[in-house]
């Protein structure tokens, strides 16, 4: 059953963080929104034997990490859920690939295992990208840049809905399955006889909740249309943090960044 | 079955951001067109309601593992095809910001391969003609394990192809397929029948929860046929793409193959595309990949590791005096 | 005849044919009025209150509020001057947080941005719950929870207030509290609800609902003192009065 209280721990945890009084967090939300999918864009586009290049994508989740003062914990905590489906996919390319393509001290380092250490970061660096959109921004102000960016307003206010009920359903969901488990003891989950009930009851009176929300908003003069709150906040300094990432990223998905800054040295 | 953003590529990742896009769009329109303000509610806490049920650990009778749900089927059998998968999208967007459950890039994907078939296959095409003369019990459990095993079975299908699309995996797509089907024949099963208690369960306690029970075809310009036409078109398109990248491409979808990117069926990523195709020719000139030649891979590797902690260190560097200013700056504020 | 009032005359409402859940019911309200409608689980209180604020209009009778009959033209004229408190807050509060909730109202009748500010301010500071502003509502407790429900409604500046069993799940200091910020608001108050202490506390008038008909009505004192009255309808003796 800790199932639930993880997952309850988890969004409120993120919900508080993202709602902390930091600079980064203030951006606007589309800034790190795209910011985001550029990084991931350009990180995935790697070659599959380019792991150097790859390395040198760390920067982006380093820089905001720091400044965005953020648990590097919580995030490793993270990756387990899409890292073992990563690995499994990537795990036997060094069966497949066995094309030597390095040698280092001697030893020969096929394909196989370049692409799969690359396909492994990767998965790293996508889901610590995603980690630190939400860990800076509330799901108010995903909502907020979604609805500028014009997806329909039928689709933001649903996701805002969700939100607010998931803690809510969690807690009624674990509920009734202690309460169930309390009279059958022994069973790890719910026996196939009462798959249909309880799961029913369950939607019944979500769907009776949904009523009387629906009655709530009524009330308060809702016809179909949902505002969302304008935001007015500036940071300063957010459009430059914006360029340079931009273009900092780029470079670094063009050139080697780690050799060629080592080659000066050398 | 959630796909990683690390497994795919741009293309890819673009090609099924705007295939489920469309679906969106048709779905968004047809809900608007019901013109029904109770839907917006009841797909809310629908969707909080899916989200909490897929935690549910379900004992499956004569093994000692468990089952889950995914919930596509369930709900489109609740709210129709199309509040349905909006609601999908929803549940899957918040399961990926909160809990890195899939990715933003492969959000596409995603809700391509679990609600658009669950939804739009499972409740329009296998539930809604079961539903349309007298509901049974029987025509329930029926409609829900073809569904549910029908659309998992049609989902795993595209993660595979997806996945071999994007070139990532050294596996061959038919040991992978042959892996990925029958573990989601036995996990689409026991969704199905899960699906069919729950709604059974609901046809005895609440039947005009159903959704199309003894619905006519009474729909206006935008009838049934058309968006199925519609779906089997954008469906077969691409299944056409992505089959086209497979085929072409077992390697996978390299960089130096510009002339793909320029073909109108990428048109949605093409910008992208284009560009970090474009970078990748101009970088053709440094010596890069030095991993390739053993020769100079020793010196290549110092440098590397060498620029690697410069790198870092500048990086780590900036980001503390970043924050020294700000800091210093709300102080004076 | 003071401004304010809600005039209901032989209001008749069934769930399904045969089983009539309210019968012939009539009573006017105006304001500065506070009306306890009290009665055992199943009286008919929440659906009286749920006919009042238009939530299902297949009623026989008529509901007037303010002189303006309820009908489906009028519903949004008339729920703007009309507050409903429900019993669950979980439902009342939708929004991610309490100021997106309080202002949902005023947004939805297109007042401006700074008015709705305003709006939120007001109605925060009249259940004293300025500093819960930004708090997310699966934060709040109980007694937060239902604070902010009625800021919700107060946001409306309405001009009656109906409310559902609200002390329910409600600890001593919370309920203190509520039958305090209560008393403060005097236009007119419908307080449904079978926890007749509370009733004592807040209301000066007691209609008495059994089996969906009103078998009483008159000062909450003459009414709620009635041992004989009272246990003749399912209910007891407000508590307070059994310590004297």
């Amino acid at each position: 059953m800790s199932k639930f209280n993880q997952a309850i721990y988890e969004i409120q945890n993120l919900d508080t963080i993202s709602k902390e009084d930091k600079w980064v967090n203030h951006i606007h939300p589309l800034i790190k929104l795209f910011l985001t999918v550029y990084y991931i864009g350009l990180v995935v586009s790697f070659q599959k034997y380019d792991l150097e290049g790859l390395c040198g994508m760390c920067i982006y989740p380093i820089f905001v990490f720091i400044i965005g003062e953020l648990s590097w914990k919580e995030a490793i905590y993270r990756l387990r859920i899409v890292l073992p489906l990563v690995c499994i996919v990537g795990i036997l390319n060094p069966f497949f690939d066995t094309n030597s393509i390095a040698e280092i001290g001697g030893i020969a380092i096929s394909g196989g295992v370049v692409s799969m250490v690359t396909l492994m970061i990767k998965g790293i660096f996508c889901i610590l990208a995603g980690y630190l959109l939400i860990a800076t921004t509330s799901i108010e102000e995903i909502c907020y840049g979604l609805r500028k960016i014009h997806i329909p307003k039928i689709m933001v206010t649903q996701i805002l809905l969700i939100y607010r009920y998931i803690f809510l359903l969690l807690w009624e969901t674990k509920r009734i399955t202690q309460a169930y488990a309390l009279r059958a003891p022994g069973q790890k989950g719910i026996h196939i006889k009462a798959w249909g009930p309880l799961v029913g009851q369950l939607l019944l009176r979500s769907m009776d909740r949904a009523q009387e929300v629906y009655e709530s908003m009524c009330i308060r003069g809702f016809q179909g249309e949902f505002f969302i709150r304008k935001r007015n906040e500036k940071v300063k300094g957010e459009f430059i943090y914006f360029i340079a990432f931009l273009i900092i990223l780029l470079i670094c998905r063009i050139y080697p960044i780690f050799e060629v800054i080592g080659g000066f040295f050398l | 079955m959630h796909m990683a953003d690390a497994l795919i590529v741009p293309a890819v990742a673009g090609t099924m951001y705007a295939a489920s896009a469309l679906a969106a769009g048709v779905s968004v329109r047809k809900v608007k067109m019901e013109n029904d303000s109770k839907k917006i509610p009841v797909m809310g806490v629908m969707g909080a309601f899916v989200f909490a049920t897929q935690m549910i650990n379900f004992t499956i009778p004569g093994t000692g593992s468990s089952g889950h749900l995914c919930g596509g089927m369930m709900l489109s059998a609740i709210l129709g095809p199309y509040a349905g998968f909006l609601t999908m999208i929803g549940v899957l967007l918040v399961q990926c910001l909160f809990f890195a459950d899939g990715g933003l890039l492969a959000l596409g994907c995603n809700v391509w391969n679990m609600a658009f078939y669950g939804c739009f296959v499972g409740a329009l095409l296998i539930w809604k003609p079961m539903m349309k003369q007298k509901v049974t019990k029987g025509k329930i459990i029926a409609a829900s394990m073809i569904g549910c095993i029908l659309t998992l079975q049609m989902g795993a299908f595209s993660v595979c192809l997806e996945t071999l699309a994007s070139g990532v995996s050294e596996l061959p797509f038919v040991v992978f397929l042959a892996t990925m089907q029958p573990i989601h024949l036995a996990i689409g099963a026991v969704e199905g029948l899960i699906t069919s208690a729950v709604l059974v369960f609901i046809h005895e306690a609440r039947p005009e929860l159903l959704w199309g029970v003894g619905e006519k075809e009474s729909e206006g310009r935008f009838s049934l046929k058309k968006t199925i036409g519609i779906l089997a078109v954008v469906a077969a398109g691409i299944g056409g793409i992505l089959s086209l990248f497979a085929s072409a491409f077992p390697d996978g979808l390299e960089w130096s193959m510009e002339k793909v990117a320029g073909t109108a069926e990428l048109e949605a990523t093409g910008g992208i595309y284009d560009l970090v195709a474009s970078i990748q020719e101009k970088t053709a000139f440094l010596p890069d990949y030095a991993l390739k030649s053993s020769d100079s891979a020793a010196g290549t590797s110092i440098s590397g590791i060498v620029g690697a902690a410069i790198v870092v260190l500048l990086c780590v560097g900036l980001a503390y005096l970043f924050k020294f200013f700000q800091k210093g700056k709300t102080k004076e504020a | 005849m003071s401004h304010i009032h809600i005039d209901v005359e032989n209001l008749i409402y069934a769930y399904e044919k045969d089983h009539q859940v309210l019968k012939d019911i009539s009573f006017f309200a105006e304001e500065h009025d506070a009306i306890g409608v009290v009665g055992a689980n199943g009286a008919g209180k929440s659906t009286l209150l749920k006919l009042l604020v238009g939530l299902d209009l297949n009623f026989k009778g008529s509901i007037r509020v303010e002189e303006i009959p309820l009908e489906k033209e009028t519903l949004g004229k008339i729920r703007e001057r009309m507050g409903y408190v429900f019993q669950d807050s979980e439902a009342q509060l939708f929004m991610t947080t309490v100021e997106e909730d309080v202002a949902f109202a005023p947004r939805n009748y297109g007042l401006s941005e700074g008015e709705v500010e305003k709006r939120v301010t007001y109605a925060l500071e009249k259940v004293h719950i300025e500093h819960l502003r930004k708090k997310p509502i699966y934060k709040m407790s109980g007694g937060e929870k239902k604070l902010a429900s009625i800021a919700t409604i107060l946001s409306m500046t309405p001009d009656i207030i109906l409310m559902d069993e609200p002390s329910v799940a409600l600890d001593p200091k919370n309920r203190r509290n509520l039958i305090n910020i209560l008393n403060e608001f005097d236009h007119l108050k419908i307080i449904a609800s079978h926890d007749l202490d509370f009733i004592m506390d807040t209301c000066n008038r007691v209609i008495l609902l059994d089996g969906g008909e009103i078998v009483e009505s008159g000062s909450t004192d003459e009414i709620l003192k009635n041992e004989e009255l009272l246990e003749m309808h399912g209910l007891e003796l407000p508590l307070s009065l059994y310590r004297k």
